[in-house]
């Protein structure tokens, strides 16, 4: 420390380098703002990615290293918290699109007013967004256009007016999309190539994508797809605007005399402490890490954390949950052959609808069973080990599929993030507590998303089909909103609808804590649309109060 | 060459007869043809073989926090083995008379049955179905001896198992040729697709 210079102030810090951040970095510094990005990994280029199942699935290559960032969960505050890597995503520049396959449904229209259409619903914290699909939809489109997506505008019968098209056309059919296709088809309901963060061809000055077998769960050796680390970080480098610091573990923002943060406190990759001094903050950590950085930094104006007067921040966290009805088929699908997630969709059960006992619904689309690949794929009942074990991967690892869904966990007061009492990380800090209990409209919502996806699987001619249904939430999705809720009152909500803190001014979260419900789709486009109408309004209100 | 076993000759022998037991050979290779044993003495070694280069030119070395806690799960991991190759003896000598190397098939089945419902009494276990990611070292050592007969069998062969990619032979995953197909991004799945998605994809894509 002692022979460390501090580091000159600048406009804005941003604390996290994933998809949100790297967002806000590209419109902030594309607009001409200085700025300072804080990572608490390392910044990895493709040529570090590889083909690699076991490294990367199975040893943590990529996910967090339970050793060094253990979480700890529990089901209700009165339950004993153990620990568990609960709701992981990679932490690294790129965060966790560097090696997810990236659905990017857009929203509907009515997530962003669920508890006007269905609610309230007793035991939530239902709550309507602040803003609405149509303030969103420009930066939708933008998102699309500059990141990167391939799809079919106009197919998902439910989604809402768009402004524009895709800029590229789907990405070719794979035999599980086929098969999903053939099933919706039969039974009338509406399907749709799902929208994914790759370029079915070049785009942007970029090549079209590579399709590999390694891609969900994967780096991506290639640098074809499109993710954080292989579009918006470059463009934000590309300004000269961007500093980006890796392995910068931000473990405090402290205030000033007035209230307002003064600087991010963090831990260079020698240990020592260094202060960022900035005029804006950016929280773009995830949002069960964002929330833990709020906790972490308490002071005498806030005891209880940062913009935490209200004793909101980490609470109402929604996760989803990933679960499936699998099917197996006599012909051949390959359910490997990219990845196992070059998709079909069907927002056929997402809208809410009065007749069903339970609120709202949720995102399903095929894939390969888990990671389809050698190690990993499994049939949900299949022996571990022994001769039927060997004849089972002989016999269906070529000819299996699922039909997933996206949960649309309801949020409530109690499920929360907090600071765990006795668990640290690597860096001597206190890990992320998860309290979480799935509401009884959550399990009922996924019992019948996932026997619609097994009259799919049915309808497309599978022979034998399994469901898998979620009893619990537990995270396996990595998807996570809702620490730091966005709205109008300050008596309800963290963040005003320009995810700003109420109680500080200088500070904004822009990764999926802002989000008050978590909708039933995959969030991470809507999490850099979101993101990039903060940024640009930063722009706009640049040298005012705001 | 760092050192790339860990076990002594009779901890071997037994577990690379387990390893026959979890994937045995029938008209088709299994665990003893694949060397699942050297994948897991390999990855018991130390921390010189946890993760390949991605071209397949060698291991990456870990530095940091990254290889304290290598040297602590490969440790944790150990213990398990050790322990568990133990207790399997002990099964099978008090079952059988002999340890657990020297049963019939049938007999060693019986004992891997045996100890297996002993440690579901404890801890571990599996999963949640479809949980993506699992914690090697929460397992007992039966379900890890599973996981790790398993990933000899079907990892990339530069970790040592999966030989003659017979693993993957027996499954029918073609797989690249090698990790520097994958990482040059010459490899490519488009042939599985539907039918005719790969001649639409590279013609869209000025033959590419």
């Amino acid at each position: 420390m002692a022979n460390k210079k501090k580091p000159p102030r600048t406009e804005a810090c941003i604390i996290g380098a994933g998809a949100s951040g790297a967002a806000v970095a590209k419109v902030l510094t594309e607009n001409g703002v200085r700025v300072v990005g804080l990572e608490k990994g390392p910044w990895r280029g493709r040529e570090t990615f590889g083909g690699d199942e076991l490294a990367n699935i199975n040893r943590y290559n990529l996910w967090p290293d339970p050793l060094l960032d253990p979480r700890t969960t529990r089901a209700t505050a009165a339950d004993q918290p153990r620990v568990e890597l609960f709701c992981p995503v990679p932490q690294m520049v790129g965060g966790g699109t560097v090696h997810w396959q990236g659905w990017l449904p857009r929203f509907t229209p009515n997530d962003f007013r669920l508890r006007t259409i269905a609610g309230p619903l007793k035991g939530t914290s239902l709550a309507d967004w602040p803003i609405s699909y149509d303030e969103l939809e420009p930066y939708y489109a933008k998102v699309e256009w500059a990141f990167g997506v391939s799809g079919l505008a106009g197919a998902n019968a439910f989604e809402g007016r768009r402004s524009r098209g895709y800029p590229c056309p789907p990405l070719p059919v794979s035999r599980y999309a086929e098969k999903f296709h053939k099933g919706c088809a039969a039974l009338g309901w509406n399907a749709f190539p799902t929208p994914q963060a790759a370029l079915s061809r070049a785009h942007n000055g970029r090549k079209s994508t590579v399709i590999s077998a390694f891609a969900q769960q994967h780096g991506d050796p290639t640098g074809t797809r499109s993710s954080a680390l292989n579009v918006f970080v470059p463009d934000a480098v590309k300004t000269g605007r961007y500093e980006l610091r890796p392995e910068a573990y931000v473990r405090e923002l402290a205030l000033d005399a007035n209230g307002r943060i003064k600087a991010a406190i963090y831990e260079d990759a020698d240990g020592d402490l260094i202060e960022q001094e900035a005029d804006l903050f950016f929280l773009a950590c995830g949002a069960v890490e964002s929330a833990r950085l709020m906790l972490m930094s308490k002071s005498g104006r806030f005891p209880n954390g940062l913009a935490n007067g209200s004793d909101l921040v980490g609470r109402n966290v929604t996760f989803h949950e990933y679960s499936a009805a699998v099917g197996v088929f006599d012909d051949p699908i390959y359910a490997w052959a990219g990845g196992g997630y070059v998709s079909a969709s069907s927002f056929q059960f997402y809208e809410h609808d009065v007749s069903r006992e339970f609120i709202s619904g949720g995102h399903i689309a095929c894939a390969g069973v888990g990671i389809p690949l050698p190690i990993n794929w499994r049939l949900p009942d299949a022996p571990a080990w022994g001769a039927a074990a060997k004849q089972n991967d002989r016999d269906h690892f070529n000819h299996t599929m699922a039909v997933a869904m996206v949960l649309h966990d309801m949020p409530r007061h109690d499920n929360r993030v907090e600071l765990d009492d006795n668990v640290k990380d690597a860096w001597g800090l206190p890990v992320a507590r998860i309290t979480t209990q799935a509401h009884e409209n959550d399990m009922k919502q996924g019992r019948f998303l996932i026997d619609r996806g097994a009259e799919i699987l049915e309808a497309a001619g599978a022979k034998r089909v399994q469901k898998v249904y979620a009893d619990r939430v537990t995270g396996n999705c990595s998807h996570q909103h809702g620490t730091a809720r966005m709205g109008d009152d300050p008596a309800t909500s963290v963040l005003n609808r320009w995810c700003r803190a109420h109680e500080v001014d200088n500070l904004y979260a822009v990764d999926g804590s802002p989000f008050p419900t978590g909708t039933g789709a995959n969030p991470t486009l809507t999490i850099m649309a979101n993101a990039w109408r903060v940024a640009e309004r930063v722009v706009e209100g640049r040298g005012s109060a705001n | 060459m760092s050192k790339d076993t860990f076990f002594d000759a009779h901890q071997r022998a037994t577990v690379e007869a387990a390893m026959a037991r979890m994937i045995p050979t029938d008209h088709e290779p299994g665990a003893r043809e694949a060397r699942t044993i050297d994948f897991v003495e390999r990855y018991l070694s130390g921390i010189d073989f946890i993760y390949a280069r991605p071209d397949g030119s060698g291991f990456e070395t870990l530095s940091g926090k990254q290889a304290q806690a290598w040297r602590q799960r490969v440790g944790m991991l150990q213990k398990t083995y050790v322990e568990g190759i133990a207790a399997l003896d002990a099964v099978a000598k008090q079952t059988f008379g002999a340890p657990f190397k020297a049963l019939s098939e049938r007999q060693q089945d019986e004992a891997l049955r045996a100890l297996e419902r002993r440690e579901k009494g404890g801890a571990g276990g599996d999963g949640p179905a479809l949980q993506q990611t699992l914690t090697e070292t929460e397992l007992t050592f039966v379900p890890l001896l599973a996981l790790h007969t398993r990933q000899g069998f079907y990892a990339d062969p530069i970790y040592g198992g999966n030989g003659e990619r017979a693993g993957w032979k027996v499954i029918g995953f073609p797989g690249p040729a090698s990790l520097m197909e994958v990482f040059t991004g010459r490899y490519s799945a488009l042939p599985w697709f539907a039918e005719g998605e790969e001649q639409k994809y590279r013609e869209a894509n000025g033959g590419e």
